[in-house]
């Protein structure tokens, strides 16, 4: 009798507690997320259980996640929190619809020794204060393809690391027929920044005040896509024609973001074994060197504060290392939490069995760096006008003037003149 | 008296009727287009909670903007290349496959389908597969080309070349659709025309084609040609699909900047001010075209 009262006790308070706190989650790309996000919302509601966790109907595209969100705060329903483009959150930040984290993050140092390094905050920093946190990333990568490099005479074991060894056997490549590229990378602001950021450039000052593009490592940088045409065989087709051309085996090398490695591999089948290879690394000193990191990151929009505390646990766990793992294993993505690649325990099997996330995932721990959103009404815009300045760069325009054409039009544009 | 009831009851019968379309039509056409006007001379940026009147900026800044500018140009070009060659195209297939239909019924029905088909499929799906046939180095088009000795062509990716690329599309698209009105038109011409024409003297196909044909056909091209022109300037899915605008905004066109401009950069009042325009652009070509050529279309 006694057992029954405990037990029915135990029930109510069980049920009570279930339905005390809500949080409301907002995400995108369901072909790459649905599955996960559900994963990830179960996990933490079973160690959670006075937590529940609705996720909203997911948008297409992160473009048309923040337009979404956008509309819902016009309309007052915002989610509680949101899985954004790394690259958007600004524009939400912008709008004043983020929660800084700071003060939930309290201790700092605790912070870091719980696997958010320092280049792995910076992600979602702005102005001194964390508004979002990286839940996955990817930055560019070279995805080579062996054959090619053997036909060329080339070796993948002595791999070239400098942007000249790569061009040279891109040539090679290039010279063993009409129908064969040596090499390939996107003319978008995104490749471009990366590039940079090789030679230890910034897109702009610290304050955001200037562009500093226009400073040797820009030129640099808009030089070697340049050579990659003059030298090494580039052709001038879209980013979905290369797409289509790297895994049929038409292309020796590859830059492209390493978010699409499973895409790929899996295009090109039996043809050839998909490669990936670390970005070059140009400057002198390695320390200025940081790769523009692609991916997503969580905000949390939600001004309740009892809804804020669940919240903040929601956020931890997708980020922390459980989270992590969850989001590498199903997503193809690096994880951003540095305990999952310090710690084999979670994901040492998996790297035994793919080599080339290693090798990508290494790149985003030790170089991960913000992907530049140019601020103000314009800073979309743009970015578009980077990318055209690199198509005339490709076409044969003078790499030195048209980048200090480029920065000077972006000033006058964002009204920093 | 009774007269003064009756008129208001036949005026309450009246907004009965009328009202409930009235309403929806204000509501969710009128209203709607007043608030785009009135965005259009304002910065308001998509989710702030602010905006500034602005007055004329956004119209000047299309004009004076060399991005502006080019849209309205690539949407011309591509409007003068799509609306002839579609309605010429769609003439000569229809004049073919109605002379055929009394010799082969079959052969010229399965071709009529064929050419509805590019129709009834959605151009985005069609888009994807253009991309395959036009790849650079793998596509099938320019594989054929090498095999004839032709240089390959960069169709998507050349600056010069790409807005021609999308206007063949655009025709590929249009064709079909005008064939079937041209065919629809072509039957309802009587008969006893061509008898007529044959007892007056003529005999050549092209002297009936130019004394009862092509008379007898003004409606139907004069309705191709508004749909056709409409069609071309609301270009939109393939450049959306195949280019997104590029390569350096080569394949830019009125309706893609605004899409880019409102849901890309968020800037709703620009793109407010690039709707009123496109806007008033089709209006006045719609206007136009029906002034001018009613009085030339010969009406039975």
């Amino acid at each position: 009798m006694r057992l029954l009262a405990t037990a029915t006790a135990l029930m109510l308070t069980v049920g009570t507690a279930q339905a005390e706190t809500q949080v409301r989650v907002h995400y995108a790309i369901p072909t790459i997320w649905a599955d996960v996000q559900q994963m990830l919302a179960d996990a933490f509601m079973e160690a959670n259980p006075d937590i529940e966790i609705v996720i909203d109907g997911p948008a297409e595209s992160y473009a048309e996640g923040v337009q979404r969100l956008l509309r819902e705060s016009v309309a007052g329903t915002l989610p509680d929190v949101a899985f954004v483009g790394l690259n958007r959150w600004r524009i939400l930040e912008d709008r004043g619809l983020t929660q800084p984290l700071d003060p939930f993050i309290e201790d700092e140092a605790a912070f870091e020794a719980a696997g958010y390094t320092g280049a792995l905050r910076s992600l979602g920093q702005y102005q001194g204060q964390q508004h979002a946190l990286a839940t996955s990333a990817s930055t560019l990568v070279m995805y080579v393809n062996p054959d090619l490099v053997e036909q060329a005479g080339g070796s993948m074991d002595d791999f070239p690391t400098t942007f000249d060894g790569v061009i040279e056997l891109a040539a090679k490549i290039d010279a063993l027929g009409d129908t064969i590229d040596g090499i390939w990378i996107g003319r978008h602001d995104w490749r471009f920044q990366s590039l940079l950021g090789s030679y230890g450039g910034r897109p702009m000052t610290e304050d955001e005040s200037d562009i500093t593009f226009d400073q040797p490592a820009g030129i640099a940088a808009a030089e070697l896509y340049a050579r990659f045409v003059d030298e090494g065989g580039m052709k001038t087709y879209g980013q979905d024609q290369a797409r289509q051309a790297y895994p049929a085996g038409t292309i020796g090398i590859m830059m492209e973001s390493s978010s699409l490695m499973t895409r790929f591999i899996e295009a090109a089948g039996d043809g050839f074994d998909v490669t990936v290879k670390a970005l070059p690394v140009a400057a002198e000193d390695p320390s200025t060197v940081y790769f523009p990191t692609g991916g997503s990151a969580i905000v949390m929009l939600s001004e309740d504060p009892e809804v804020q505390k669940a919240a903040w646990d929601y956020i931890t766990f997708v980020t922390g290392p459980e989270g992590a793992r969850l989001v590498v294993q199903n997503t193809g993505y690096a994880p951003t939490n540095a305990l999952v690649l310090e710690d084999d325990a979670y994901l040492g099997d998996f790297y035994k069995d793919n080599p080339n996330a290693f090798v990508a995932h290494q790149q985003v721990a030790n170089y991960a760096g913000p992907w530049y959103a140019y601020p103000g009404a314009e800073g979309v815009a743009v970015t578009d006008l980077i990318a055209a300045a690199l198509v005339e760069i490709t076409e044969g325009a003078d790499p030195e003037t048209t980048i200090k054409d480029l920065a000077e039009t972006v000033r006058g544009e964002l009204g920093m003149k | 008296m009774m007269g003064g009831a009756r008129a208001w009851r036949e005026g309450l019968t009246t907004l009965w009727l009328v009202g409930p379309a009235t309403l929806a039509m204000t509501v969710l056409i009128f209203v709607p287009v007043a608030l785009v006007a009135m965005l259009s001379f304002t910065d308001y940026q998509f989710g702030a909670r602010t905006f500034n009147w602005i007055g004329l900026q956004n119209f000047a800044d299309m004009v004076s903007s060399p991005l502006g500018r080019r849209a309205i140009v690539n949407t011309l070009i591509y409007a003068a290349v799509v609306i002839p060659f579609s309605i010429i195209l769609a003439l000569l297939v229809a004049l073919g496959l109605h002379r055929l239909a009394r010799r082969a019924g079959w052969l010229s029905n399965t071709l009529r389908a064929v050419y509805f088909l590019p129709v009834a499929a959605t151009l985005v799906a069609m888009a994807i597969a253009w991309q395959m046939l036009l790849h650079p180095t793998i596509g099938p088009v320019n594989t054929a080309l090498v095999a004839l000795g032709l240089p390959r062509q960069d169709w998507l990716s050349d600056r010069g070349l790409v807005l021609y690329t999308l206007a063949a599309i655009g025709i590929w698209q249009s064709v079909g659709y005008n064939m079937v009105l041209f065919l629809a038109g072509l039957s309802a011409i009587p008969a006893s025309l061509y008898e007529a024409a044959t007892v007056d003297g003529a005999e050549r196909p092209w002297e009936r084609f130019w004394t009862v044909t092509w008379p007898m056909l003004g409606p139907t091209t004069l309705f191709v040609t508004v749909i056709t022109a409409t069609t071309a300037f609301r270009v939109f899915e393939t450049v959306a699909t195949l280019t997104k605008g590029g390569p350096a905004f080569a394949s830019d066109t009125l309706v893609y900047a605004l899409y880019r401009e409102g849901f890309v950069y968020f800037k709703a009042g620009y793109a407010s001010a690039i709707t009123v325009v496109f806007f008033i652009f089709v209006l006045l070509f719609t206007a136009l075209k029906f002034r001018v050529l009613e009085s030339r279309v010969h009406y039975r």
